[in-house]
């Protein structure tokens, strides 16, 4: 096994910003001007100059930032006039290591408002990039950013579906499987560790469970027809799925280890799809109880059915915002889908792409931004955007046909 | 240095010393060997929250026992390896067809299983799988299940021209294995069907 590098972090905590006494921005309101970030050239701590990390960093910077929602990034040709905030970033690396430090500085309070030394190998580069446009967003937002999870997701870049798992914004895409089956559906265990996917590798459409950093993979659910569409419960502890042993496909609870705990839904009907509320208290799924496929919500214990979705002719995928508020999901229109939102209950029914064909929407851990996949440039890739629509980035950089993200709790 | 440095408070977060198998493979033992590029390795943390040593409280995954399912486990390559006969039977059998998110039996669709039925009654001793497959057009999710209904549809009327249930078992690809590559309707019509594959 190798050997993980050590990391030390050096945190710079001003004691001014001990007390937290800024003012957090009000990201909800749409009238808020952004925040104007210079993104001052970088400088060297130590070691000789390098020019890649140092362009790396803003680009990585401008991504992240302007992605984000509350700020508006300029690159350091741009000059800094007129900005409200100048992130300074310094680097100094010596043999494979890297130290970078990274200040948020408020030219009006002429103080750091974040300040941050990573050090690490020259490889935790991004990471280290990313971890700090998680503390900018915590600093001016009261709520960190999600950068530093991972998308996991399904490839055909060797021509079957594999899973795969890569940074939030495209880059250190990794293998997960290589069984040379069909491999369906990815969901992250809350901890990031772990991931739940269906595989055709031993002919049934089984449901696997398998540690990331170990490769250790285990099939928990084996039973005969489909085992899939695994999503795990808020708290880790259970697992909706999709289940066909009992005449067709229905939605059960079962264990991390496979045990079937209940049985949620009885009908002659399609029922997939399931997605937990944040409080793990309600279940949406699909249902074509009623003649089309249709979102409906119901408890954790299978009472108390609703129907959520009652525009557009089907409805499907649906997945819950984490802080609850919101249920995205991807409508059937034409030959194509289209990813809307809507709340609950039913109302402000919102549709948020339009170009191409979108599918498989998931929430970011934090609830700013979904991923999901869009055919629009041809092939099927992985994208994101803030959760009302806006700023819809391509991440995903192969040619092959990416699809069914989904975005991890940081690493 | 700015007396902001001077005041600063310093952690030292000790990332945990994580030697990448803390959960020792000897422990489970995994269903496939895995090569490198297969094990995404554990970030070290950055974070001053770095209370989480990920691979070291990873618990290994425990296997479970897992039912065995004769009929999927075996490849179509196999059984008609084994029989040529059998080879004769598969290539004979009709494939079914069905509109869009349809899983009812057209006529054309009967009458190739009514045919299917004639010729699996001459070899009582053979079992099929029968396999729904779905055009790309509709959800992959919801299509796992329509694959199965469209599998099950062909399953059930079989038995009621006689087929012992018992020779038959059914498998839903979902939209995962299309026939036609195309993306217009000629390719979509091909795609949505029943194909009925020996298996012994």
């Amino acid at each position: 096994m190798k050997r993980i590098i050590l990391l030390c972090l050096l945190l710079l905590v001003t004691p001014q910003l001990m007390g937290a006494s800024d003012q957090y921005l009000d990201v909800t309101a749409p009238a808020n001007k952004k925040q104007q970030i210079y993104l001052a050239p970088a400088t060297t701590l130590s070691g000789p100059a390098l020019p890649e990390v140092a362009r790396e960093l803003a680009e990585l910077f401008l991504f992240d930032l302007n992605l984000a929602g509350p700020f508006s990034v300029a690159p350091a040709e741009a000059g800094s006039a007129g900005s409200d905030l100048v992130l300074k970033t310094a680097y100094g690396s010596s043999g494979g290591n890297l130290t970078i430090e990274c200040r948020l500085f408020d030219p009006v309070l002429n103080r750091d408002v974040a300040a941050k030394r990573y050090t690490g190998s020259l490889k935790d580069l991004r990471r280290m990039g990313h971890a700090f446009s998680d503390e900018v967003l915590r600093v001016r937002t009261g709520q960190k950013g999600p950068f530093t999870g991972k998308i996991a997701y399904v490839s055909k870049v060797s021509g079957n579906k594999e899973v795969f798992v890569m940074d939030y914004d495209g880059f250190n895409t990794q293998r997960v499987t290589n069984n040379g089956a069909i491999n369906l559906n990815p969901d992250f265990a809350p901890s990031g560790r772990e991931i739940i996917y269906t595989s055709y590798k031993k002919g049934n459409p089984d449901l696997y469970r398998r540690e990331l950093y170990t490769g250790v993979e285990a099939r928990i659910s084996a039973r005969s027809g489909l085992n899939a569409m695994g999503s795990f419960s808020p708290d880790g502890n259970r697992i909706a799925v999709v289940l066909s042993k009992d005449g067709n496909s229905e939605i059960y609870l079962i264990s991390r280890e496979g045990k079937e705990l209940a049985r949620l839904t009885r009908t002659q009907a399609i029922d997939v799809s399931p997605a937990w509320s944040p409080d793990g208290n309600r279940i949406a799924f699909v249902s074509d109880r009623l003649g089309k496929p249709q979102v409906f919500v119901m408890n954790a214990d299978g009472s108390d059915v609703k129907r959520l979705t009652t525009n557009g002719a089907y409805n499907v995928t649906p997945r819950w915002s984490p802080k609850g508020d919101r249920i995205a999901y991807a409508r059937k229109d034409g030959n194509g889908f289209q990813i809307y939102a809507i709340n609950p209950d039913g109302t402000q029914d919102t549709q948020l792409t339009n170009l191409g064909s979108n599918e498989h929407p998931r929430w970011s851990p934090d609830g700013r931004f979904i991923v999901f996949s869009s055919s629009r440039d041809g092939g099927e890739a992985i994208y994101v955007m803030r959760a009302d629509g806006s700023a819809q980035s391509k991440v995903s950089r192969g040619k092959a046909r990416d699809s069914h993200p989904t975005w991890s709790a940081a690493w | 240095m700015s007396k902001k440095l001077y005041g600063c408070l310093v952690v030292l977060c000790l990332a945990a010393v994580v030697s990448g198998g803390c959960a020792k493979k000897d422990v489970v033992k995994p269903e496939e060997q895995t090569p490198a590029t297969q094990v995404v390795p554990p970030p070290a943390p950055l974070s001053e929250g770095a209370k989480s040593t990920p691979a070291q409280t990873a618990q290994p995954v425990a296997e479970t026992p897992a039912k065995e399912q004769a009929v999927a486990q075996e490849t179509p390559q196999q059984g008609a390896a084994a029989q040529p006969a059998a080879t004769a039977l598969e290539s004979a059998l009709q494939k079914i067809y069905f509109n869009f998110d349809s899983a009812d039996l057209s006529n054309e669709a009967r009458s190739a299983l009514s045919k299917n039925a004639e010729l699996l009654a001459k070899q009582p001793g053979v079992s099929i799988r029968v396999e729904g497959n779905c055009d790309e057009r509709g959800s992959d999710e919801y299509n796992l299940a329509l694959g199965e209904r469209r599998a099950k549809a062909a399953r059930d009327y079989l038995v009621n021209l006689g087929v012992k249930p018992e020779r038959i078992s059914v498998i839903s690809y979902g939209e995962e294995k299309p026939v036609d590559q195309g993306h217009d309707e000629a390719a979509w019509a091909k795609n949505r069907r029943d194909e009925f594959v020996i298996v012994k």
